[in-house]
């Protein structure tokens, strides 16, 4: 039987290396893919957490994640062309480049 | 006809200035302008029927006089005063005279600005004038009076600067505007005054007169009542100075010659200078229980006559000859005003609103047959050419320098008289401490006084003959082909004239003392005779008849001294400004220096809000500025240029706050 | 309803704006023209109903503070005259903006609509709240409109005259606030009794936050820095309801949000009396640098700054005649100031500047003009017989109820206004003629509009009892209704106190308390009837409570005793 505590383990290990993409990474479409990965890795948390529950309970659990997919498919939309926009402007996807919000 | 409304004499000339005011602004953009026959009968109309309204109203007067209020006026907590009319004896005869001259000179003016652009304007002008003077002599209360005040001041304003496209005539109107302002403040202060006294209503001027009486028959707290009302007298003596261009606020007087010359024979010759002395005769029961002001007033007017008599002697314009003389007769009135003989100075001044009337017509006429030439040096020898002007003028003058018979004999002789009467003696002490010598004299001022008013018609029998002289004897001094065109005035401008001439000549007879007609003194007594009464007068102990002689011996020698000067003598050729030059300048312009630095003053002070305080407040505003820009550039360099380290620092954040709750337990 | 109309109404005919033609400026301006006229007739129609409010809706609750905020609508003499001028200024500002800003003709109607609407919330709200919620508002289309249609220096202008109104008015947000969390509710009646029963120090400072904010809107000396620029480089009709009207709104919240709530102590009074002498010093500086300006609309701006100062001098003269001399002076300003900024707009129309020396002999290029032009400045000049007088000349007299100093300087201040005034009127419609007119002339229904309001000038003038008679700030039903909601709060507050477990205080009876609420009520009315001033009616209430107090201390002691 898999241990609830696993998938936990896994999520957090995938947050991890989501949250050093994010970070680490200069150009922008891995930062948006890092971003991407902390996600899901929450999705996958909110599974885990509702298969601990009874299991005509453990429904509400699994239906967040649900929403947060269609969440995320949005967001990942408007990033991505916003991303677009930003390379025609600026013929970049390295984010040191983009120091617009300096004011 | 004694039921006709009071307020039918200012509608007229209101009715009149609206109709024409409209012709003028309609016809603004025609090319010919309006018909000048129609307005020119429709502009004489209206003060006609005003004059024709007020002679229906004076054969009916009662004694007391008619008073009526129209409506109220302004009604609100501590102030109510009511719109009224007071047809009195005084009012009466100020009305006469107003309105008629008022008549006659726009009926000169017809010919006068014939061809004018501005015909419709002028006119519209001169009805709101006259409807001002009406309101102003007719009111019954103070405030009322003060509309018409400044009313006229703005009349004034709007005909001294009528040919607006020069700007000299522009600032000529704005310095009367302006002087006539620091006069109309007095006036207003001094109605304040009399409002913290007596409230709202002692601005009617029987309120004020029973106010007074029952304040002065309850000798309890009359001090300082007395002492508040002087200053309200000094502050309505201030107004005064101002509409009558007395001493100090007189230069705008002979600057106001800039207007048309009907203007300057009907605003500032005949009527509107003289309401100051109106004004002083309608408040004649407060002003003869300040005596300190009266004294203020004599001494005053003696200075302004005796200045402006001298300055006149040095202009080589004629219209500033007369007005000089203007501003000298003016000083006459106040003189009798201040002697507390408000009979007197009413009477000088219906006496003066004819001759000098005539004179400014007479001068108008000259102008306007000589094309516009104001100086003096380049006329001369018009009376063969111009002789029904050259006879008008001479018997205006005539009048003026007091040769028995005329009207301003009767009237001047009068006032010298009464200022010999005034019971005025100012007792001199000091020592010496060296020579441990002590004086103690007194200054009869009714002989100082008389004196100087004597001394005054000298001058002014001298420049007044220089005037006549220069103008119509000897040869003409102009160019020749201006002298082709030499012409006597159109019929409606010699009308007027030749009327005004016989008032110049007969007006004095309603009051010939000598001969025993009192008729203008009994007609006025009901108004200011019981004021008249509390001044208490030395007895004379010169006969009258030691006066006029006097009198016309001032006249006569003035006349031979500027016969001996200017009779024979080569005139020296006009170059240059008709203005003074050198000392005479001086003297002349002493007014204008003074005005001048109360100006500079204003225009510092102007200077220093202007380029010190409004920029140390602008400086302010660019401090409180520049700091808020300032923390708002290092609040924003937090804002790294790094998306990656953002997103770090971010993190960094959330974990930071998930420790702290951990290790506290949370916040709550 | 009239006064929802007012109110609201502006705002849906600004949103109605928008649907029509943004290329067509002559069917908008159509519109436009039948709106203002509307509110205008409705304006009107709001003097002759006299004192009338409208239920009080609750509307929402700030945090913090004990009451709800009302949606509650007041108009007495004063806001209704106060509306009329900016009806009317927004009517003729509309005719006259139709040549002056041909492009965009909608959008500066949005935004002229907009700004009535504000303002005349400003002039109406009843409740504190509400009042200070429309100030603000205000600000926004007015800058939008200086920014988007001014002339060169507009971005600059926009911006100082946001920044400088909004930064002024947060002290009063704050101070509000605070009164507010410490009131039953924020109707003036429930401030005034707070505001009591602080110590003075706190007093002190909201009455202080309170006078900035309206003496920025005013402006009042040293924060005048807004004025010049803005109303010289706004619209010119944009500038006539920008000084006809909205500087209205600073004496009006003197008067009407300032006055009613303060007691009378000793170092308020001092504020008070510093106040008028500030005012003085406004009406004296602006008089200065009118004499000065070389820019006709920066002229005529510092002289409304100097007339305005003269208004909030006579304000805080606190003489009895203070509030209809007051008025009578705002309504001829706004009245006499609008249409020369109008008339002012038209001649740069015509010559394309407003530099006084450039300017000259309009009178005789376009007659009509400079006969309107000179006859505007002489309403102006409050010469007797216009209403400019009878305002100035009251004021004068309130004024001298402080002594003889303040009125002197007032008296300076009119002598300098006729020295501008006349050197105004020279530069632009005298003189040699300096510039060719190439410019839309004036149009015979903008002349007539202008014109009619020099003729209101003389009407007003001859019989000011038009704005004067009914002038009371606070009728008996307004009164009342403001008594019942501070009650229902209170009575409602009490209950929950006393259900709460930590005990209500002792002292508060419900019913004792209603009940010396009710008789304040009946006395401030009774007294307000008898023509007694709020600062009157203030001080005698206090002196009751005072002597309750003490009549409770005593009662306190004998229980003790026995």
């Amino acid at each position: 039987m898999l241990q609830p505590m696993y998938i936990q383990i896994l999520a957090l290990v995938i947050f991890t290396i989501g949250l050093i993409v994010a970070v680490s990474r200069r150009n922008i479409f891995f930062v948006l893919m890092g971003v991407e990965l902390a996600l899901n890795a929450v999705n996958l948390s909110f599974v885990g957490f509702a298969k601990t529950l009874p299991s005509d309970m453990s429904i509400t659990g699994q239906i967040v994640p649900l929403f947060t997919i269609a969440v995320a498919a949005a967001e990942a939309c408007v990033g991505l062309a916003m991303v677009i926009m930003i390379f025609r402007n600026r013929e970049s996807v390295d984010s040191n480049d983009f120091t617009n919000l300096k004011g | 006809m004694t039921n006709l409304p009071l307020w039918f004499i200012p509608l007229f000339p209101l009715i009149g200035c609206i109709v024409l005011g409209a012709i003028a602004l309609i016809s603004s953009g025609s090319k010919k302008g309006p018909s000048e026959g129609i307005v020119g009968a429709l502009s004489v109309l209206f003060p006609a029927l005003a004059f024709v309204s007020v002679v229906l109203l004076s054969f009916n007067m009662p004694e007391g006089g008619i008073r009526s209020t129209l409506c109220n006026w302004i009604d609100i907590p501590m102030f109510n005063v009511d719109i009224g009319f007071l047809f009195d004896s005084l009012s009466r005869i100020m009305l006469l005279f107003v309105t008629g001259i008022g008549t006659l000179i726009a009926m000169y003016s017809l010919g006068y600005m014939h061809g004018d652009r501005g015909f419709a304007r002028f006119f519209a002008y001169i009805n709101l004038f006259l409807f001002s003077m009406i309101v102003l002599v007719l009111s019954d209360s103070l405030l009322f009076t003060f509309l018409g005040w400044e009313g006229v001041g703005l009349c004034s304003y709007l005909l001294i600067g009528f040919w607006n496209h020069d700007v000299n005539n522009c600032k000529a109107a704005n310095k009367a505007f302006i002087v006539n302002r620091v006069g109309d403040i007095g006036f207003l202060l001094g109605m304040l005054l009399l409002m913290t006294i007596g409230g709202s209503n002692i601005l009617n001027y029987d309120a004020l007169n029973a106010f007074i009486n029952m304040i002065m028959g309850s000798a309890e707290n009359a001090n300082i009542v007395v002492l508040i009302l002087s200053i309200a007298g000094i502050c309505f003596f201030i107004g005064c100075t101002g509409k009558s261009a007395q001493i100090p606020l007189l230069t705008w007087l002979p600057d106001a010659m800039a207007g048309p010359t009907p203007v300057s024979a009907l605003i500032h010759a005949a009527t509107m200078v003289t309401s100051g002395v109106y004004l002083l005769a309608r408040l004649s029961t407060m002003f003869v229980h300040l005596t300190a002001v009266l004294h203020i007033i004599v001494i005053i007017g003696m200075l302004t006559a005796f200045w402006a008599a001298v300055a006149g002697l040095f202009q080589n314009d004629i219209k500033k000859v007369l007005a000089y003389s203007t501003v000298s007769q003016l000083g006459y009135m106040f003189m009798a005003s201040g002697a507390a003989a408000f009979d007197a100075s009413i009477f000088h001044v219906f006496t003066h609103a004819f001759f000098k009337a005539a004179l400014f017509l007479g001068a108008g006429a000259v102008i306007h047959s000589l094309a516009g030439e104001q100086d003096m040096r380049k006329m001369g020898g018009l009376l063969k050419k111009t002789p029904v002007t050259a006879c008008v003028m001479i018997f205006a003058f005539l009048a003026i320098i007091g040769i028995p018979g005329f009207s301003g004999f009767w009237s001047k002789d009068l006032i010298l008289e009464r200022l010999y009467m005034m019971d005025w003696v100012v007792p001199v002490e000091f020592t010496i401490p060296l020579f441990n010598l002590h004086y103690s004299f007194e200054i009869l001022m009714n002989q100082v006084v008389y004196v100087v008013g004597l001394l005054t018609a000298v001058i002014t029998a001298v420049y007044m003959s220089r005037l006549i002289i220069l103008t119509f004897f000897g040869s003409y001094r102009g160019s020749k082909e201006s002298e082709a065109h030499i012409h006597e005035a159109p019929a409606t401008m010699l009308i007027p004239m030749v009327i005004l001439a016989f008032g110049a000549v007969f007006a004095g007879y309603f009051w010939a003392d000598s001969m025993g007609i009192k008729y203008f003194e009994e007609s006025l007594a009901p108004v200011v005779g019981a004021a008249q009464a509390v001044i208490h007068h030395s007895e004379a102990h010169v006969g009258a008849a030691v006066f006029a002689g006097l009198g016309t011996l001032a006249a006569l020698l003035g006349m031979g001294i500027a016969w001996a000067k200017y009779g024979k003598a080569r005139i020296p050729a006009a170059k240059g400004s008709s203005a003074p030059q050198g000392k005479m300048a001086t003297w002349t312009f002493f007014w204008d220096y003074v005005h001048g630095v109360v100006i500079t003053v204003v225009n510092a002070i102007a200077w220093v809000v202007d380029s010190c305080v409004d920029k140390l407040v602008q400086f302010a505003q660019w401090l409180v500025g520049g700091i808020a820009e300032i923390l708002g550039d290092g609040a924003a360099s937090f804002q790294v240029r790094k998306v990656r380290l953002q997103i770090a620092l971010s993190i960094a954040g959330v974990a930071a706050l998930v420790i702290v709750v951990l290790l506290t337990g949370g916040l709550i | 309803m009239l006064l929802h109309l007012l109110v609201l109404a502006p705002f849906v005919a600004a949103i109605l704006m928008v649907a029509t033609s943004k290329e067509d400026p002559k069917s908008s301006s159509r519109l436009a023209f039948l709106f203002a006229l509307a509110f205008f007739g409705m304006s009107i129609a709001n003097i002759a109903a006299g004192n009338n409010a409208t239920e009080a809706y609750e509307w929402f609750r700030i945090p913090g503070a004990k009451g709800p905020v009302y949606y509650f609508l007041n108009s007495n003499g004063l806001a209704a005259w106060m509306v009329f001028l900016s009806t009317g200024l927004s009517l003729v500002a509309l005719i006259t903006a139709r040549n002056t800003t041909c492009k965009n003709y909608r959008n500066f109607a949005i935004g002229i609509f907009a700004l009535m609407g504000a303002m005349n919330g400003t002039f109406l709200a009843a409740d504190a709240v509400l009042f200070f919620f429309f100030f603000e508002a205000m600000v926004i289309p007015a800058a939008v409109l200086i920014a988007g249609f001014g002339g060169k220096d507009r971005a600059k202008a926009a911006m100082t005259f946001a920044i400088y109104t909004l930064v002024g008015s947060a002290p009063m947000m704050v101070a509000l606030w605070y009164l507010i969390s410490q009131s039953d509710s924020s109707l003036v009646l429930s401030l005034a009794k707070t505001l009591q029963s602080l110590p003075e120090g706190a007093q002190i400072a909201i009455l202080v936050s309170f006078l900035l904010a309206f003496m920025v809107k005013t402006p009042i000396f040293p924060f005048h820095g807004w004025q010049a620029i803005s109303y010289s480089e706004a619209p010119a009709p944009l500038s006539a309801i920008l000084t006809g009207a909205m500087s209205k709104a600073g004496v009006f919240g003197f008067i009407a949000w300032v006055l009613p709530i303060i007691t009378l102590s000793e170092s308020v009074l001092s504020i008070l009396s510093t106040m008028m002498w500030l005012g003085l010093v406004t009406a004296v500086y602006g008089a200065l640098m009118a004499l000065r300006a070389t820019d006709g609309k920066k002229l005529l701006a510092f002289s409304s700054m100097g007339h305005l100062g003269l208004a909030v001098a006579g304000v805080f003269s606190l003489s009895e005649a203070m509030l209809p001399a007051v008025l009578v002076l705002l309504v001829a300003h706004g009245i006499s100031a609008g249409a020369q900024f109008l008339l002012m707009g038209i001649a740069e129309r015509m010559t394309g500047t407003r530099e006084l020396d450039k300017l000259g002999a309009l009178s005789r290029v376009t007659p009509v003009f400079g006969t309107l032009f000179g006859f505007v400045a002489i309403l102006a000049l409050a010469i007797p017989g216009t209403a400019g007088f009878v305002g100035e000349f009251t004021v004068l007299m309130s004024l001298w109820d402080m002594g003889p100093a303040p009125a002197l300087v007032a008296g300076l201040c009119i002598i300098l206004s006729a020295a501008y005034m006349l050197r105004f009127v020279q530069k632009v419609i005298f003189g040699e003629q300096k510039c060719e007119v190439t410019g839309t002339r004036m149009t015979a229904l903008e002349g007539s509009s202008i014109g009619i309001m020099g003729v209101l000038l003389l009407v007003f003038g001859m019989h000011p009892a038009f704005i004067t008679n009914a002038l009371h700030l606070f009728d008996e039903q307004v009164i009342e209704t403001m008594v019942k909601l501070t009650e229902e709060k209170s009575a409602a507050v009490d209950a929950s106190e006393e259900l709460g477990e930590e005990g209500a205080a002792p002292s508060s009876i419900p019913g004792v308390e209603t009940e010396n609420d009710e008789k304040i009520s009946e006395l401030k009315s009774n007294l307000a009837a008898e023509g007694l001033s709020e600062e009157e009616i203030a001080s005698i209430i206090q002196q009751i409570h005072e002597m309750e107090a003490e009549i409770a201390a005593e009662d306190a002691v004998e229980g003790g005793n026995k």
